[in-house]
């Protein structure tokens, strides 16, 4: 090992020498044959806590059935071993721990053998808040990511869980590689706060609010111009990632107190382990395309419908104008590529009898398959931990990265909200180019004098770069053998830098001349945690464990933006703002803080009868004055009824667990300082001299404000089968969440508009099921399968005396005018609201009886008209025919996890389904809307004429008003087959070095196949044109030209040495 | 390892004891009610604040451009909405069958609490503020002229309204409070508001003489009220409008159009009036209204706000009468065609300036809220309704008031164009009976204030309002109900009892018209 160490510090870090030194590795393999007896000595480990495992039985299997010798290992896991004959396996077990089987082709020093603790044991440990626990005894509804998931090549490791345990729901929101998802726990609980679970991270706590990586003030979308954010889950390199646990019912969730309610994610990342030394290096290159093609007209029949619809004497003319109705101009393709992705990762971790150490270092890039787009990383990570004494110890644990995006400019124009949007609209009779090769900027169809859609993507900058830095230090001191202090202390410190400069030719800079800005946001958190530890056995038959804690966080966060326009010169983009003329800069910051002090008492009662009960005080700096602190108790009962006398007849029963849990919950993730009533300036002026005067905003300040409140209730059970080949977890659930946020208006003679309250109620109910199956377990051929199902249904319960509320769409374009969606007591979050369609007027109906949309003048009805369901009779279509026309949310989730092992093969497939979640296709409903400036879909094609009677397609007729209706609510239920991944491991071994080593070949497939009908580009879409409100539970289910999304080929190898 | 675990504790121990205050944490990039007030400058912006609510709206037009006039002259008899109102709020205040749900209605009552919010704030928070005495004495006073003239105009809509007094109140402020203490509220403001210096610095702001002014006003419509001893209203009316006079710090321009002339802004007859300038606000860079009457220029279509009836109203003028070409444009120069553009119906004059036409939208033109000639119509009309028009306080008769307004609107006397050769003053009133001279003054005052938010206000005084709007066919909805404007919906929704309804509209309980039979 040491010797490997030393050639990687000679010949330097350089990734190419890293695949020479494989390659000599490989090719280094030695299989020896020696008659000599030797006595193997060893060490047997726990390959997750390093702790010598006493007892294990060592024995070598021969060729024959029958074991030759056996031993036992001693109390520091020590073992020794008569072998005759290399190679040889040794095969070894301990109850609990699967059994393992080592090769061993030669002899020099001790060996280390790790054992893995059986998964479906219930001696498992589980990660809880603040601590750990064995599964037997839990009483809450926790559930851990499956290995293979965390395995998988992904940008982010947010991308593969959704579905993999049951009742979190991922969405995917965007192709854009590094975009953010939309993460539920159990549905969503608030309205107006937000719904994104809490992360904890190592033990340190982050709200994952995606807009910290936008720089500019949240209200306005004024700086950056990137049409999306970046993710910072993706900051953490997944690979980095041991375990993920999901934390659901209050009896788990409620240690974290006013910050619970949306469920907990815990991640811990890789350790060293004591006793060796291993070293890792895993490289993967890919490539990504576009999942799905658009369907628009081609030049002939864009042509066509232009002439349908444009008055004969204002047709342009191809001979003058620069176009050619007889070709079509692949402008999407043009802009589309094969977007390449490489991701290297080398991880070093290992340890001796008193420390530990994991450090690791990646680099990873994707392209987007949109020019001009992609994401970049840098990464390093280490943890350090050090036994001093017998009774103390400390450790760091430290993420670094640095990540970069270029995302789609967001254009302010109605009809083309981004550059994507922008190709897709692009007439397919202009010619991109000109025949010299540069852009052709000539559109006689555009409004603008100068447009060409693929030359803004490819000018155009939008990068988002965000340095982060999340560490802690912590020491653990056992004052007594029972009883243990732990001071934790940890930082996150995030930086976001967001960079936009579009050219005087292109969309985002034609108005002004040239558009740069320049942003910057930092939010540096800090948190210390202070925590007593009690855990004891009395009599063998009361086990105690107890957790007294006191934590205190603060996070300050500052942004700063400056625009500048009218560029002279181009040359030095955002680079010199002080070339253009800038605007006025802005500048904010904000304080939180958070001081909690919690409590947990864990009570095991003959290994059979478990109580969990949880008290957490938060003072919020979030809130009022009158409402700084917040209380939120939980109690959680389980019974593992299978170790009852009763039931001990029944051998196939391995487990059986009833658990119920009662507890309340809080959400502070409201915009800070609601409670206070902020004043704005107003100008007036005196005799001509303008003067800026300060006056309160619209809202009225509330100092009673405080945290919303989830009151959750959950009754489950697990059950094993045959040795827990066959586990399955059941769970339903009821949540309310009361105190909602809302904005309601005052009387104006307060002098204000509105005011938040806590006054709404919010219902989440649903079941959950877990089945995890070991289908086929032999010597050469292993399959396990897990597959979760889960419903949850919302319910908006009180809206505080307001009938209804219907988000407005800020800055989104036409998304402005229309209002899609509704939030009313009895509909669940996300339901759609329009007009229903009622087909196409046909000749010979009576056109008297048809109702006059309201929104055109003067309405006369004509055969090819569309049609809307006049609901209140009254012969006009007014905004009281709306109706609700759908939901966001899906009826049932399902995920299907599945790995196989033949002999050194290994496969893995993950499919997730969702089903009864619809989709307001924004775009599409744009591209029907028939234009003489931009392209359509390919719909219209089919538009209703006198000899083509359409009844679904009304008559091309050029039309200004949008407006939404039924055609574009679509079913986007999915089926998607999100990883397929086939391995093939080739064990080796390096002389001298005592680890087991491996090679491992892989292929993977990402998000290779998807069923569905909806007709967009991806039914996990979402994007409404700020992103500002990406993760808001109020604009989920809106795809308004979201980035496509792809489809990733990777090939990977991964040594382990 | 004993330090160890000393130093664990005292790191918890210091923190836990460290850091409980700062739970308390205010916005650091934004002001808020609790960092403000704290300087002679914090006051100073204040108070400019309440100022900024005449001439600002978060959803609407500005107070004091075009709300206000929509709700009284547009509410009135000579004014209608044009062929380019496109608002049906707007044309159902025009036709008077507004209902209570009228988005003007509503914006109006907000508009005027919002300001009426920000002046109680200041007249609470300036006294703890460091700085000097007569400043913040001065910042006050102004905040209670402001605050005393919106409640002013909120109980001439609207009768009995919720007063609120200070930032902190009981609930049940938030109910209507009874006419009458609404009126003591404004008087005893405005009696504050009259130890404002007599001039001021920067001009625009509140004045003591623009306090007298509108205390005498206030008298004056007082008394028309059931509930008022009339004589004491009409004595204090004549008082405090002779001492604006007999102050003699204001004068009238000689020629009538200068009021309305951007270069002659806070001028000698200009008492106070809401200040307008050019790229002062980003929705509309100057005076709302300037849009409302001109915003189709030179063609056929008629603006937002057009005179009813040219028979009645323009045509009405004496010959001679400086004020219809003052108020009223039959024709104006285009300076794009370098023509002049004859309009068959007259557009409102008074805020398009002429030196600019082709740029309504900078209208640098202010709103006036006291006019010098006010003071002297006031005067006039108390005199009358005590003693006739003879009747005598300090020197002056309601003639003398009245005929210093004709003799300026024909140009006579002091007022000739050529002071060295004064015409006569041929057209001074003489030998009427009261009732004449009432229903001369009566005339006078629409001659004088077309568009200048005081119509309506005279006509429910006069309580002539539904006879004189019944004359215009498309008005004949109004009735006895349009006395008072309705309570917005969107307010009763939140306070449906507190809040009861004005007579006549949807909601209302009352059953007898409260008017009695002198309203005409």
């Amino acid at each position: 090992m040491i010797k490997v160490l030393q050639k990687y510090r000679r010949t330097g870090w350089s990734l190419q020498k890293i695949g020479v030194i494989t390659f000599l590795l490989i090719s280094s393999l030695t299989i020896c044959a020696q008659q000599k007896k030797i006595v193997v000595k060893g060490r047997v480990l726990d390959d997750k806590t390093n702790e010598a495992i006493i007892g294990a039985a060592i024995k070598i299997r021969g060729l024959e059935k029958e074991i030759q010798i056996g031993t036992v290992s001693d109390v520091n896991g020590n073992f020794s071993i008569d072998v005759k004959s290399f190679p040889v396996t040794l095969s070894i077990s301990y109850l609990g721990y699967q059994g393992q089987e080592f090769d061993i082709y030669e002899y020099t020093v001790p060996v280390t053998l790790y054992l893995s603790q059986n998964l479906n044991s219930l001696n498992e440990v589980v990660v809880v808040g603040y601590g750990t626990q064995k599964r037997k005894e839990l009483t809450g509804s926790i559930s851990s990511i499956p290995d293979n998931l965390l395995k998988q090549p992904v940008l982010s490791f947010d991308q593969l869980i959704g579905g993999a345990v049951p009742g979190l729901v991922v969405n995917q929101n965007s192709g854009q590689p590094g975009a953010s998802s939309t993460v539920r726990i159990r549905g969503g609980n608030s309205i107006n706060g937000g719904n994104e679970p809490l992360y904890v991270i190592d033990g340190f706590i982050v709200y994952n609010d995606n807009s910290n990586s936008k720089t500019s003030e949240a209200k306005t979308n004024l700086v950056s111009n990137a049409d999306a954010n970046l993710n910072l889950l993706s900051t953490i390199n997944p690979s980095d990632i041991e375990s993920v646990e999901v934390l659901k019912d209050a009896s788990a969730t409620a240690v974290y107190g006013t910050r619970g309610a949306n469920g907990v994610i815990i991640i811990t990342t890789k350790k060293g382990k004591k006793g060796s030394n291993n070293v890792s290096y895993q490289s993967t290159f890919g490539w990504s395309e576009i999942a799905k093609k658009p369907n628009l007209l081609n030049g002939q029949q864009w042509w066509s419908l232009y002439k349908t619809i444009v008055p004969q004497s204002d047709w342009k003319d191809p001979s003058k104008d620069g176009f050619d109705p007889t070709k079509t101009f692949d402008w999407v393709g043009a802009a589309l590529r094969k977007g390449l992705t490489q991701d290297h990762q080398i991880s070093i971790s290992g340890g001796d009898a008193k420390s530990r150490y994991a450090v690791s270092g990646n680099y990873t890039s994707q392209d987007g398959i949109l020019k001009n787009t992609g994401y970049e990383r840098y990464s390093f990570r280490a943890n350090l931990e050090k036994d001093v004494y017998k009774n103390f110890r400390f450790g760091i644990n430290a993420i670094g990265s640095h990540s970069k995006q270029n995302t789609l400019g967001s254009l302010s124009n109605d009809n083309v909200v981004n550059t994507w949007v922008s190709l897709l609209r692009s007439s397919p009779v202009v010619p991109i180019y000109n025949a010299d090769g540069t852009f052709n900027y000539n559109n006689p169809f555009s409004v603008n004098a100068q447009e060409n859609a693929l030359a803004d993507l490819l000018t155009t900058t939008s990068e988002t770069k965000v340095n982060r830095v999340l560490g802690n230090f912590f020491a653990e001191y056992k004052i007594l053998p029972s009883l243990t202090a732990k001071v934790n202390l940890g930082t996150d410190l995030l930086g976001s830098d967001q960079n936009y400069f579009a050219p005087a030719n292109s969309g985002g800079g034609r108005q002004t001349n040239g558009y740069a800005t320049k942003g910057s946001k930092t939010v540096d958190s800090w948190q210390s945690e202070f925590t007593l530890n009690y855990d004891k056995t009395f009599d063998n038959i009361h086990h105690v464990g107890a957790l007294l804690g006191y934590t205190f966080q603060r996070s300050d966060m500052e942004y700063s933006e400056a625009i500048s326009t009218n560029f002279l010169n181009e040359t030095t983009t955002y680079n010199s703002l002080q070339s253009g003329s800038a605007s006025t800069p802005y500048s904010g910051a904000q304080t939180d803080v958070l001081i909690s002090y919690l409590g947990r008492i864990n009570y095991t009662l003959l290994d059979r009868y478990n109580l969990t009960t949880t008290l957490r005080a938060d003072g919020s700096s979030r809130f009022g004055s009158n409402n700084h602190w917040g209380y939120f108790p939980s109690l959680g009962l389980s019974w593992n009824a299978n170790d009852e006398k009763f039931l001990k007849g029944y051998k196939d029963l391995s487990n059986l667990k009833l658990r119920i849990s009662a507890g309340s919950t809080g959400n502070q993730e409201i915009p800070a300082y609601l409670y206070e009533s902020t004043l704005e300036p107003q100008t007036y002026s005196y005799g001509g001299t303008v003067v800026t005067g300060y006056a309160s905003t619209i809202t009225k300040y509330n100092p009673d404000l405080k945290w919303e409140r989830t009151a959750q209730y959950d009754a489950g059970f697990d059950l094993g089968l045959w040795k827990d080949r066959l586990t399955l977890t059941f769970d339903a659930y009821y949540k309310k969440t009361s105190d909602l946020l809302l904005l309601l208006p005052v009387q104006a003679a307060t002098g204000y508009e509105n005011t938040y309250s806590n006054i709404g109620a919010v219902s989440n109910k649903g079941v959950e099921l877990g089945l995890n199956v070991q289908v086929i377990k032999s010597k050469d051929f292993n399959w396990s399968s897990v597959l979760t199902w889960s419903s949850n249904k919302n319910e908006v319960l009180n809206l505080g005396g307001l009938d209804q509320i219907q988000p407005e769409f800020p800055a989104a374009g036409a998304l402005s005018t229309v209002y899609p969606t509704i939030v009313k007591p009895g509909l669940p979050l996300g339901t759609f609201y329009g007009y229903q369609f009622a087909g196409v007027v046909q000749k010979g109906d009576d056109l008297t009886k048809i109702a006059a949309p309201s929104w055109i003048t003067g309405y006369t009805a004509q055969p090819g008209d569309p049609k809307f369901v006049d609901q209140n009779g009254d012969g006009k279509i007014t905004p009281e025919d709306k109706v609700i026309l759908g939901n966001a949310q899906p009826k049932f989730t399902l995920g299907f996890n599945n790995s196989f092992t033949y002999k050194k093969f290994d496969l893995s497939f993950y499919i997730a389904v969702s089903y009864g979640n619809k989709l307001y296709n924004a775009l599409e409903n744009k591209l029907e809307l028939v234009n003489r400036t931009y392209n359509s879909s390919a719909i219209l094609a089919n538009s209703w004429t006198t000899t083509n009677a359409s009844t679904t397609v009304p008559r091309a007729y050029e039309a200004s008003t949008f407006n939404m209706d039924s055609r574009y609510i679509e079913d986007a239920s999915y089926l998607k087959l999100k990883n397929l991944s086939i391995g093939y491991t080739f064990p080796f071994r390096v002389k001298g070095v005592d680890n087991k080593s491996s090679l491992r070949i892989f292929a993977t497939a990402q998000n290779l196949l998807t069923l569905t009908k909806y007709s967009g580009f991806d039914p996990e879409s979402s994007r409404v044109g700020n992103s500002s409100y990406e993760q808001s539970p109020l604009y989920q289910g809106v795809d308004y030209g979201a980035y496509p999304s792809s489809k990733t080929f990777l090939l990977g190898l991964n040594i382990n040495l | 390892m004993k330090k160890i675990l000393i130093i664990i504790l005292a790191g918890f121990v210091f923190s836990i004891t460290s850091c409980t205050d700062q739970l308390n944490q205010y916005p650091a990039g934004e002001l808020s009610i609790d960092n403000y007030y704290k300087t002679e400058s914090d006051a100073i912006t204040a108070v400019d604040g309440i100022y900024a609510i005449l001439v600002h709206s978060t959803k609407n037009t500005p107070l004091y451009g075009d709300q206000i006039l929509y709700l009284n002259d547009l509410a009135s008899d000579y004014m209608i909405t044009g062929s380019n109102s496109n608002s049906p709020e707007t044309r159902a205040i025009s036709t008077d069958s507004y209902d209570a749900s009228n988005f003007e209605v509503q914006c109006t009552w907000e508009q005027i609490y919002k300001g009426i919010s920000r002046a109680n704030i200041s007249i609470d928070k300036i006294p703890n503020v460091e700085g000097s005495q007569t400043l913040k004495s001065r910042l006050i006073n102004e905040a209670k002229f402001l605050r005393a003239l919106l409640y002013f105009n909120a109980v001439q809509f609207w009768g009995d309204v919720p007063l609120i007094e200070h930032t902190e109140y009981s609930a049940d402020k938030l109910n209507r409070a009874p006419v009458d203490s609404v009126y003591s509220f404004i008087i005893k403001d405005l009696k504050d508001a009259q130890n404002l210096p007599a001039t001021q610095t920067d001009p625009g702001r509140a004045t003591s003489g623009a306090a007298t002014a509108l205390l005498s006003r206030v008298y004056l419509v007082h008394s028309s009220l059931p509930s008022a001893n009339v004589t004491d209203d009409l004595n204090n009316a004549v008082k405090y409008a002779s001492n604006v006079i007999s102050g003699g710090q204001y004068q009238l321009f000689s020629n009538f159009y200068d009021a309305f002339d951007p270069a002659k802004k806070n001028g000698k007859e200009h008492i106070f009036s809401a200040q307008y300038s050019v790229g002062q606000e980003s929705g509309w860079a100057g005076n709302a209204t300037a849009h409302c009457v001109w915003s189709t220029y030179f063609n056929g279509q008629t603006p937002v706000l057009i005179v009813s009836d040219t028979t009645l109203f323009y045509k009405s003028y004496a010959v001679g009468d400086q004020r219809r070409e003052g108020s009223y444009a039959k024709q104006l120069y285009n300076p794009s065609t370098n023509s002049v553009y004859v309009f068959e119906i007259p557009r409102f004059r008074k805020y398009i300036d002429t030196t600019n036409v082709l740029a309504w939208y900078s209208s640098a033109i202010n709103t006036d809220i006291i006019r010098y000639a006010d003071v002297y119509f006031t005067l006039a009309e108390s005199l009358n309704e005590l003693g006739g028009p003879d009747n005598v306080y300090n020197g002056i008769s309601a003639y003398n008031a009245l005929n210093e307004i004709r003799r300026r609107a024909f140009r006579e006397g002091k007022y000739s164009i050529n002071s060295n050769n004064p015409s006569p003053n041929s057209h001074d009133l003489s030998g009427l009976s009261k009732d004449q001279f009432r229903e001369i003054l009566q005339k006078e005052r629409y001659f004088e204030f077309v568009t200048e938010q005081t119509r309506w206000f005279d006509l429910v005084r006069w309580k002539k309002l539904v006879q004189s709007i019944k004359l215009i066919p498309a008005k004949s909805s109004v009735s006895i109900r349009n006395y008072r404007f309705p309570i917005p919906d969107s307010e009763r929704k939140l306070n449906p009892t507190g809040l009861w309804q004005n007579y006549g509209y949807t909601g209302s309980t009352i059953t007898t018209s409260p008017y009695d039979v002198t309203y005409k």
